[in-house]
């Protein structure tokens, strides 16, 4: 009885929020970072690079900077900054001790104040901070949405041509190299994939929940999947389901939208833990 | 006459002040079934990691397949390889079927995800009898982080044996194996030599193991010391070169309560 029930009572918003001019417009791009960013989030976890996420996504901000400043193009000079910053981070020299989240707080910091610095001088009128923070997907124009469809595209059939070989140098990097893999270059263009990643999600998450939506739909898939290309199914799933649902709450509540998506993931991860909790105890 | 499976020449690796290998040569006919021993820091991983191409060495050339290997064409010729390494503390926790490990050891595993891997009948015969070799055919749709050390052990060696490569290196294969396990290992071992005609370098620390199966043994500090074929016996004096004077050459008999006797 309950599930129709809520069905029904349900039923009106869902029509009124597929209806809405805002969500019509919104809703494809949503999904289609959603994708993008939930392919990806299965290597940022298998290769360990959710600091560096978090790394490029705040360098956006003196990408963002540096565009405003000299009036470029922003979603362009922000994703070259960003591709430029994570394989800057790929190629730093590990053997000197500058291990990767050595760098990735280095650089993280560094093009942070650099943002911040450029913003200030910049007006006030040109910059919407908050967007930028937290994120502003309504507030996709044309021309950025045909910017974020070149860039996932991209992003898809570098992944679809290199999943495979990422994931097995994320399990046994040495066994990879010693098979003939050209193992330098597949790392430096998984960096810059996830660079391109970080700024598709800026878009729609913000530079301060980006991290969200490039690290939570993996782990939820993590408890479930068995194998590469189940994990990557599932995760786009939930990024998928996390993405409406989180939109649909958003508009009706009239919360943050990126803010109710990443949460959305939260609460998906809370219960994939929960589920599978049992069975992980008595598997070890 | 078919040229060496490898041939190693001159090889040095390291500081020029104190070397972790010293003008190295060798080489291996197909077939052949060698053993490397010696102390910690001898440089025996070393040298496995120079004949893959892992690292460069500071001089001397390694010749696979009669061909030089070099930057451009180590993707090729590694093809013909199977190497099992010794650092298995970095494995992640990832979500991995053991028939997914073992397909990974196929050379065409790193092609786009829209080639169907290893649902061809040709693949799944080569990951099922890779399996079968090291008696871990029943664990194929298990996830491999739930395995035992030694099972795990077992399937990285039919990951390395998966390619049916024609040179076979293996560093340590019988670390975390059960002395059973270790002796089915070594007479698999000298089965693929003796069949297929693979040629296989294998380091160990028991040389007591390994000496009934081996064609020959290195004993490696640096440089080799001796090379000794099978049924030779090792000069007490290269064991002194090789792992100092503290080292003592126990003579075992029937009356050793260290040996097994059947």
């Amino acid at each position: 009885m309950i599930p129709v029930v809520l069905v029904v009572i349900m039923i009106e918003p869902i029509q009124q929020f597929f209806a809405s001019t805002v969500m019509q417009e919104t809703l494809p791009s949503a999904l289609f970072i959603a994708v993008v960013s939930s392919s990806i989030s299965v290597m940022v976890l298998a290769h360990r690079l959710s600091f560096l996420t978090v790394g490029v996504s705040h360098a956006s901000l003196a990408g963002l900077g540096l565009a405003v400043t000299f009036s470029l193009p922003l979603l362009p000079t922000a994703t070259a900054f960003c591709v430029g910053i994570a394989l800057l981070l790929a190629s730093l020299p590990k053997k000197q001790g500058i291990t990767e989240d050595t760098g990735t707080g280095l650089l993280f910091a560094g093009s942070m104040a650099l943002g911040i610095i450029l913003m200030s001088r910049a007006s006030r009128n040109e910059v919407d901070l908050f967007g930028l923070l937290f994120g502003n997907i309504l507030t996709v124009t044309s021309s950025e949405w045909h910017w974020l469809l070149f860039i996932g595209t991209v992003i898809m059939v570098v992944f679809i041509g290199m999943a495979r070989a990422w994931w097995s140098i994320a399990f046994d990097a040495t066994t990879a190299l010693a098979s003939g893999l050209p193992v330098a270059v597949l790392n430096l263009c998984l960096y810059g994939t996830v660079g391109l990643a970080v700024v598709m999600c800026v878009k729609l998450a913000g530079i301060v929940l980006t991290t969200g939506l490039m690290v939570l739909p993996a782990t939820c898939a993590w408890f479930w999947g068995r194998s590469l290309m189940s994990l990557w199914i599932m995760s786009m799933l939930i990024a998928l389901t996390a993405t409406m649902l989180g939109l649909f709450i958003s508009y009706t509540y009239d919360w943050p939208s990126g803010a109710t998506i990443v949460l959305t993931l939260c609460m998906i991860f809370i219960i994939s833990w929960g589920a599978t909790w049992r069975t992980q105890q008595h598997r070890r | 006459m078919n040229s060496p499976v490898i041939c190693l020449s001159h090889i040095s690796f390291g500081p020029k002040k104190r070397p972790i290998l010293d003008d190295l040569s060798f080489s291996l006919e197909e077939g052949h079934f060698m053993g490397i021993i010696g102390p910690n820091g001898a440089g025996k991983s070393t040298i496995l990691s120079v004949m893959t191409g892992l690292i460069q060495p500071s001089q001397g050339s390694i010749e696979l397949f009669g061909t030089a290997l070099t930057r451009f064409n180590r993707h090729q010729l590694l093809k013909e390889v199977g190497y099992l390494h010794q650092l298995h503390n970095a494995e992640p926790h990832m979500p991995l079927t053991v028939r997914d490990v073992v397909a990974m050891g196929l050379s065409q595993y790193a092609s786009p995800l829209w080639q169907r891997m290893g649902k061809s009948s040709q693949h799944q015969t080569a990951i099922e009898k890779a399996l079968k070799h090291v008696d871990m055919l029943d664990f194929m749709p298990h996830d491999f982080r739930y395995l035992s050390g030694g099972q795990r052990q077992r399937v990285r060696l039919a990951r390395a044996l998966v390619r049916q490569p024609q040179l076979l290196l293996l560093d340590e294969p019988s670390a975390a194996l059960d002395s059973q396990q270790q002796q089915n290992l070594y007479l698999l071992l000298r089965q693929l030599c003796d069949e297929k005609k693979m040629t296989i370098i294998m380091v160990e620390h028991d040389i007591a193991a390994i000496t009934g199966h081996v064609d020959s043994v290195a004993c490696l500090n640096r440089s080799i010391h001796h090379h000794a074929m099978k049924g030779e016996q090792i000069p007490e004096d290269v064991w002194h070169q090789m792992y100092g004077e503290h080292m003592h050459v126990v003579a075992h008999d029937t009356s050793c309560i260290g040996c097994h006797h059947d």
